[in-house]
């Protein structure tokens, strides 16, 4: 049986006027489990929002493969996309639409069951606390409601796996812990889930597995007990560093 | 391609369209009521102007009246927008504007005039308004003294009026109510306006307005295909066109039917044929697709509402100049002028109004529309096969896009010849 995510030798290869042939992604490589919260720690720049946009089919891959539940993100990016739900800073809502509306939208046209959108609309209204925010436009939110419909459209279609790239940028502390319990909640509920950051707290406590990436590298992948056994570090951040730094001296 | 996705994605772009202050106002409110408020300004300024006009006084002088003609004196002292006044310098107060008119007996010309016979002249500064004000109320005085004076000489001659006015001139209009309309010329340029400026925020909003808001990518991560998306956004841009060109249309036939015809004596001229619905109907539906393929393609390299509008307004230009084909006088529409974008379906659409049908010209316009339509997606769909595009990250206009890829192309068809 093949796991639900596999990336194989992913490259992405950008042309810049300025700098020429940019390697965002470099041979990155990796598994994620059925149920598990498998993270991408790195730095800006790093390649973590490159590779999940590939995952996503928003970008075409230079070389490699990647396949979510089986479906190639290159000959089968439909089959793709209807099983992911994809969260990141740079995918906003429509701001004239109202909370029911968008998450409505979105489980209509990632191919929800169209005899159940509404029960699957109201139960997520339900399940966010939106109900007060149902019949309001997504223009008139707070920074916080306006998260939580994001999330709510991220799996309006109840797709197997998630990617959250960098989901509390910009979030104050409470919001962002709404985000990371909703996460947790997730996992719980049998969902894989690609969850990238830069902040080692959220990595720490979030996350299953753990791959450092650098430079469009990954330098390691393990869970935290295992990455700690490698290094002799207690500390996430004393391990991306360890890594970071040799990684360098490798390049 | 799958027409359930495109339905939704169709109405999610009406209803934040509907909901958008912006587009309302020039799609749907502009239209309706740009021309009722034309009208009214119009008539109201033009009420304003004449009623001042008429209380304005004229200033005038008689001069050297012969007692046989006090009567017209008198005429003139009974006006109430004649002030008759005397000066000692008439000529300079004329220059000086403290005068409008001179009015004086002169000697008749004819060597066959009688005692009696008169001739005057009016004295006015043609380049003041109230002195020609002044001309017009003392010439019309003067005439009408005149015929009277004719009449009754005549009279002592023993001739009847009819006898004494043997010649008369008749007057008779041989044309058709349409050919006399100079509003049906005027309807549609406003039309492709009201297209263009229907289509232009509808296309920034759907392209670069995504990309502003930053739910472009959002729709790019749903499970439905690029060409979908595209689909339901260019069928968007070419409704609210559309409705923009058929609203306005709706909305000056409206105001010719019942504002002006009665003010023209309810000449049947201010009113659009019903025949001719259509074909005005086509020619509207293929422009409103020319347009929004035109302005989406052009809109969608901006990666803000600001840089949509400045790149889209050379395309909204380029729009108007072949609307200046309908200026010329005596323009006919024929197949050579079928052939011209815009331009043909505007000179279609204006025969039509006159009940006028150039069957041949108007199958050329539908082919060379239609084509055009077909060229603006096959360039939309080989453009979003380019990811940098797609993604916003492209830094540039359309212009220098096609360049750089032909050069590119160029650059590897020369690299490998086979």
């Amino acid at each position: 049986m093949h796991a639900p995510v596999v990336v194989r030798n992913l490259r992405k290869i950008f042309y810049d006027e300025g700098r020429g042939e940019v390697k965002a992604v470099d041979s990155v490589s990796f598994e994620c489990n059925e149920g598990e919260v498998f993270g991408l720690l790195g730095a800006n720049g790093a390649g973590k929002t490159t590779t999940l946009r590939m995952l996503s089919t928003i970008l075409t891959p230079t070389s490699g493969t990647a396949t979510i539940m089986g479906h190639d993100v290159v000959s089968s990016a439909q089959g793709v996309r209807k099983n992911l739900g994809f969260y990141s800073a740079t995918t906003a809502l429509y701001p004239r639409l109202t909370t029911r509306e968008t998450i409505d939208f979105f489980a209509r046209i990632n191919q929800y069951p169209a005899d159940l959108v509404e029960q699957r609309v109201e139960y997520l209204i339900d399940r966010f606390g939106l109900a007060k925010y149902a019949d309001a436009r997504i223009e008139k939110l707070s920074s916080g409601m306006k998260q939580k419909v994001s999330v709510a459209r991220t799996i309006a279609h109840n797709p197997s796996i998630l990617i959250f790239d960098e989901p509390t940028v910009g979030l104050d502390v409470l919001n962002a812990l709404d985000v990371q319990e909703t996460i947790s909640e997730l996992r719980s509920e049998g969902k894989t889930i690609i969850f990238s950051t830069h902040i080692m707290s959220e990595a720490q406590r979030l996350c299953d597995r753990i791959a450092i990436i650098h430079g469009g590298h990954i330098l390691a992948c393990d869970t935290l007990a295992g990455l700690r056994d490698t290094t002799q570090q207690h500390y996430l951040e004393d391990i991306f560093v360890l890594y970071v730094k040799a990684g360098q001296e490798t390049v | 391609m799958n027409f359930k996705d495109i339905r939704v994605l169709y109405w999610r772009e009406i209803r934040s369209a509907l909901r958008d202050r912006t587009i309302v106002t020039n799609s749907i409110l502009l239209p309706i009521l740009l021309y009722p408020t034309i009208m009214w300004l119009v008539y109201t300024g033009i009420t304003f102007v004449s009623g001042q006009n008429e209380e304005l006084k004229s200033r005038i002088m008689l001069k050297e009246i012969p007692a046989a003609h006090e009567i017209l004196k008198k005429e003139f002292e009974g006006d109430k927008s004649i002030v008759l006044v005397h000066s000692p310098d008439p000529a300079a107060d004329l220059r000086n504007a403290t005068l409008d008119a001179i009015v004086e007996f002169v000697p008749p010309k004819s060597i066959q005039a009688t005692d009696n016979d008169f001739a005057t002249r009016i004295s006015y500064d043609e380049s003041r308004d109230a002195s020609n004000r002044a001309r017009s109320r003392a010439g019309q005085k003067i005439s009408r003294y005149r015929e009277n004076y004719l009449e009754r000489q005549a009279l002592k001659l023993g001739l009847t009026r009819a006898q004494f006015q043997n010649f008369s001139i008749d007057e008779r209009d041989v044309s058709t109510g349409r050919e006399v309309s100079a509003f049906v010329i005027v309807l549609p340029i406003f039309f492709i306006i009201m297209l263009a400026v229907g289509g232009m925020h509808p296309a920034i909003d759907s392209t670069a307005g995504e990309r502003e808001n930053s739910t472009w990518e959002t729709v790019m991560t749903t499970a439905t295909s690029r060409a979908n998306v595209l689909v339901a956004k260019y069928l968007y841009v070419a409704t609210m066109s559309f409705t923009a060109g058929f609203l306005n249309l709706f909305a000056m036939i409206f105001c010719m039917g019942t504002l002006l015809a009665p003010l023209f004596g309810n000449n049947s001229s201010l009113r659009i044929p019903i025949q001719s619905s259509p074909v005005v109907l086509i020619g509207a539906v293929l422009l409103a697709l020319f347009v929004a393929a035109g302005m989406m393609i052009l809109a969608s390299f901006a990666r803000n509402y600001k840089e949509g509008q400045s790149m889209i307004s050379p395309f909204y230009i380029a729009l108007i100049v072949p609307v200046m084909f309908l200026q010329t006088p005596g323009l006919e529409f024929t197949p050579r002028i079928a052939l011209i974008p815009v331009a043909n379906v505007m000179m279609m659409i204006r025969d039509a109004f006159q009940g006028v049908y150039h069957w041949r010209s108007i199958g050329i316009t539908l082919a060379v529309e239609t084509a055009c339509v077909v060229l603006a997606l096959r360039v939309a769909m080989l453009v979003i096969q380019h990811e940098d595009f797609m993604m916003g990250s492209y830094s540039g206009g359309f212009g220098k896009f096609v360049k750089e890829r032909w050069a590119t192309k160029r650059h590897k068809d020369h690299k490998n010849p086979l």
